[in-house]
């Protein structure tokens, strides 16, 4: 089992469309808080760099030592949490901050807590909280057919004829027709795009009350509940038996490095995960883990033209990249759905959990995805946990349940 | 007459209704009854957006109530079945928004045409065939995606009102876990009241008036028709009706007159256009609330729908000051209760959608009714449905049932009955 011999153009694609939505959507929050804290392009290039060495090194990593697709990122509600902290905030006590978190990342992998907190989610329930997680994807391929229907439908009927005649390269030919949709519909002009290598520019840390306040725990909390626990979510749902603590310990480790550099906490993603952990990626899901490779490979070349890259990416139409996330995400809710659905034992706390995570609810600074998991387990917990005496009427009905089946 | 189905009948009805009235019933009818009272909200927001006069409004509103409570009163009770009427909220909007544009008559005389389109399509009895084309994870996929917002609403006062919201939804749970007798919703709304008194709500905003529904003759335009007769039309018979149904059915009433719902509307629009009303059909948020399982016992629900229908009737003339007292709640009141009698519905719903067969089209119905888009002003419950089994029988055409051997016998036995 050589890399070579499991390496698949649908996984390789995976892995690309991946890192394109990462650079064409989370980015761009990054940005805004790159332009709240008032930094320079040629900084602004070395934070991308750093962000995208973080992904590629625990990647290309933890894909090759584990065999499964690790799919790393950037924290994406951490930098949503950055856009309001600058200008408040300098940028050496930001790098002081990063490195706290990174450490308590760090600490709570090597601590082992983090695979018996994800052990207690029944299910259905995680199932739920990644569906609706997912679930803005799939809806703004719809809002996409209001605003330009062209395009909507041109990549909408072309997901349809590949899905049916080739499933095994849909997700490549759906990227290569809707580049070709949005010159031809949109008029998407690359001109402006130039390539240039990037330079990393270090930061001296600061370590202040402030900052650790503000930034280093609820950046370490946002990331472990907003990336890491639906991260693991969907590895565990696609069926790896993958543990968080080597995840949690290596992607704390190589954040330390890059917050030097202006890199934010390196994490697990989670929507783009789903892309790769799925069929999408490969029929056989020991093979998938070239997708996490290749993403990690797609992510270094996008560290080293981190300024040119990121300034095509994001002159792709919004619209295009929506759909093409929307698109490629479907199945990946379909499945969580229908897996949420399937466990008729707690299926009520289960739609709780995807209503709450769908609402984009957000309090105390936590988002939704946190608030569905937390709902849902105390629905759960009232609703459906079968205490002493209903514990035998449960195993009689759940008997009977799969003797149905 | 043929295709309209037959019921159990109204002479009894009276005698029955005394008979089956129970607890849960009781107080599944007041919660859907509720429920349409708070709709008059909608409406009332829908006529202030598009600029039309107070009186007109409340009138719409009014006449909403006292229209549809008739019919209301009388199909549950004739057919035995938890199949509360209201109107059509996408219809409400619309008709809201071309009033301005063709006038009140002419849209009225558009209102008009559409019942009378969806009459005949109820008394030929293509119903049932539309029914039989567009398959049960399909419709239920665009109901849950329509009710979906229901219950994204409920989670939301948790931003702003975290208190009152968690108490109210923590009581639900509880009461549905531990209080068997109870239905858990009268406890939710005793302990949201409850709440809402203790924390001081102001209720001196109540104010009483008394207003009865007005005669008006309608008028017919060509353009009324195309802007507001046509989508409405499509709106009662490919949407409505179906979801209503669908939702009947999903609850377990297979025998759920689909013909008989759809020229009863169809009818009940036309009266509706003679009083200031847009239409009369099937409630799907309501039925959801009469048909689940917080109503109770199963061959007794059709009381709630009963229910409704007196509480529609009774609250009319008073709505003015209903609505002020409405108004006295706070939002995410109305939000969270609507949200809990749904949340088994939606359950239900959704667990239909994604068991199984015709995964795509269900898949697209959900996302496409979720998404609310609108196409050639037609709203997205209609290609829900349309694009959702247009694209199942592209991609999935074995899971259809005329696709098997079988598709003849069904057909026999379906035309026998």
């Amino acid at each position: 089992m050589s890399l070579r011999q499991d390496a698949s153009l649908s996984a390789v694609t995976a892995g690309f469309v991946a890192v394109l939505i990462s650079y064409a959507g989370p980015l761009a929050i990054f940005f805004q808080a790159a332009q709240s804290a008032e930094i320079s392009t040629q900084m602004m290039s070395s934070w991308v760099w750093a962000i995208s060495i973080g992904a590629a090194v625990s990647g290309i990593g933890l894909s090759l030592w584990l065999k499964v697709p690790v799919i790393t990122a950037w924290s994406a509600p951490g930098t949503a949490l950055l856009v309001t902290l600058f200008p408040g905030l300098s940028l050496n006590e930001a790098v002081g901050a990063y490195l706290s978190a990174a450490l308590i990342v760090f600490a709570v992998g090597v601590s082992g807590t983090f695979d018996r907190l994800i052990a207690l989610i029944p299910p259905g329930i995680a199932a739920a909280m990644m569906a609706g997680i997912l679930f803005q994807f799939g809806i703004g391929v719809f809002t996409s057919l209001e605003n330009s229907p062209a395009l909507a439908m041109g990549m909408l009927t072309a997901y349809l004829v590949f899905k049916r005649l080739f499933p095994r390269y849909f997700l490549a030919l759906l990227l290569l027709a809707g580049i070709v949709l949005t010159v031809l519909l949109e008029g998407a002009s690359l001109a402006g795009v130039s390539w240039q290598l990037a330079s990393p520019e270090p930061i001296r840390p600061e370590w202040t009350l402030h900052a650790t306040l503000s930034l280093a725990l609820p950046l370490a909390l946002v990331s472990l509940t907003g990336q890491f626990l639906p991260g693991m979510t969907i590895l565990r749902g696609a069926g790896y038996d993958a543990q968080a603590r080597p995840i949690l310990t290596i992607t704390g480790l190589v954040s330390l490095p890059m917050a030097l550099f202006g890199g934010i906490t390196t994490v697990v993603a989670a929507i783009t995960a789903a892309l790769c952990t799925g069929k999408a990626a490969h029929p056989d899901p020991g093979k998938r883990y070239v997708a996490g490779v290749a993403n990690g490979v797609f992510y270094l070349l996008g560290a080293l033209f981190s300024g040119s890259i990121v300034l095509l990416f994001t002159s792709l139409p919004v619209t295009f990249v929506a759909l093409l996330a929307g698109l490629a995400l479907i199945s990946a809710i379909t499945s969580n759905l229908s897996a949420a659905a399937a466990e008729k034992g707690h299926l009520e706390a289960s739609v709780i959990t995807f209503l709450a995570t769908a609402s984009g609810v957000s309090l105390f600074g936590l988002g939704s995805a946190f608030w569905g998991v937390t709902i849902g387990c105390a629905a759960y917990l009232i609703l459906h946990r079968p205490w002493r005496v209903e514990k035998e009427l449960t195993r009689q009905r759940q008997a009977a349940g799969t003797a149905r089946h | 007459m043929k295709h309209i189905e037959k019921g159990a009948g109204l002479a009894t009805a009276p005698r029955d209704f005394i008979r089956d009235l129970n607890a849960d019933n009781l107080s599944a009818g007041v919660v859907a009854g509720i429920f349409g009272l708070s709709a008059g909200v909608i409406h009332i927001s829908a006529g202030t957006a598009a600029g039309l006069p107070q009186e007109f409004t409340l009138l719409w509103v009014i006449s909403y109530l006292m229209i549809n409570g008739l019919f209301g009163l009388f199909l549950p009770a004739y057919y035995r079945l938890p199949l509360p009427i209201a109107n059509s909220i996408p219809g409400a909007l619309l008709f809201a928004a071309v009033i301005p544009l063709v006038g009140l008559n002419e849209a009225l005389g558009a209102t008009l045409i559409a019942g009378a389109i969806a009459l005949v399509v109820g008394l030929a009895g293509w119903m049932s065939l539309v029914m039989r084309l567009i398959p049960m994870p399909i419709v239920m996929g665009m109901v849950a995606g329509v009710l979906l917002k229901f219950g994204t609403n409920m989670v939301m006062p948790l931003q702003n009102a975290l208190l009152p919201a968690s108490v109210m939804i923590l009581s639900f749970f509880f009461a549905a876990r531990y209080l068997r007798r109870v239905p858990p919703l009268v406890v939710t709304l005793l302990v949201g009241v409850g709440y809402m008194a203790f924390s001081g709500a102001d209720f001196s905003s109540v104010t009483l008036s008394f207003k009865l529904p007005e005669f008006i003759m309608p008028t017919f335009t060509l353009e009324a028709f195309l802007a507001y007769g046509l989508p409405l039309a499509l709106i009662l018979v490919g949407m409505e009706t179906p979801a209503g149904v669908g939702l009947v059915k999903g609850m377990g009433y297979k025998s759920a007159p689909a013909n008989a719902i759809t020229a009863l509307g169809g009818f009940g629009t036309m009266v509706s256009a003679f009083f200031n009303l847009h239409s009369t059909c099937i409630a799907a948020p309501m039925t959801g609330i009469c048909s689940g399982p917080e109503a109770g016992s199963h061959d007794k629900r059709w009381v709630a729908a009963v229910i409704v229908g007196i509480i529609f009737i009774t609250a009319a003339p008073f709505y003015g000051f209903v609505f002020s007292l409405i108004e006295a709640m706070p939002s995410y009141f109305i939000a969270i209760i609507a949200g809990l009698a749904l949340l088994r519905v939606i359950s239900s719903a959704m667990h239909m959608t994604f068991s199984g067969k015709h995964e795509v089209g269900a898949m697209f119905s959900f996302l496409i009714a979720v998404s609310g888009i609108q196409i050639f002003g037609i709203g997205s419950s209609f290609w829900a449905l349309v694009l959702g089994a247009g694209l199942s029988m592209l991609v999935e055409f074995r899971d259809f049932d005329f696709s098997r051997k079988s598709a003849p016998s069904r057909e026999a036995a379906a035309s026998a009955r």
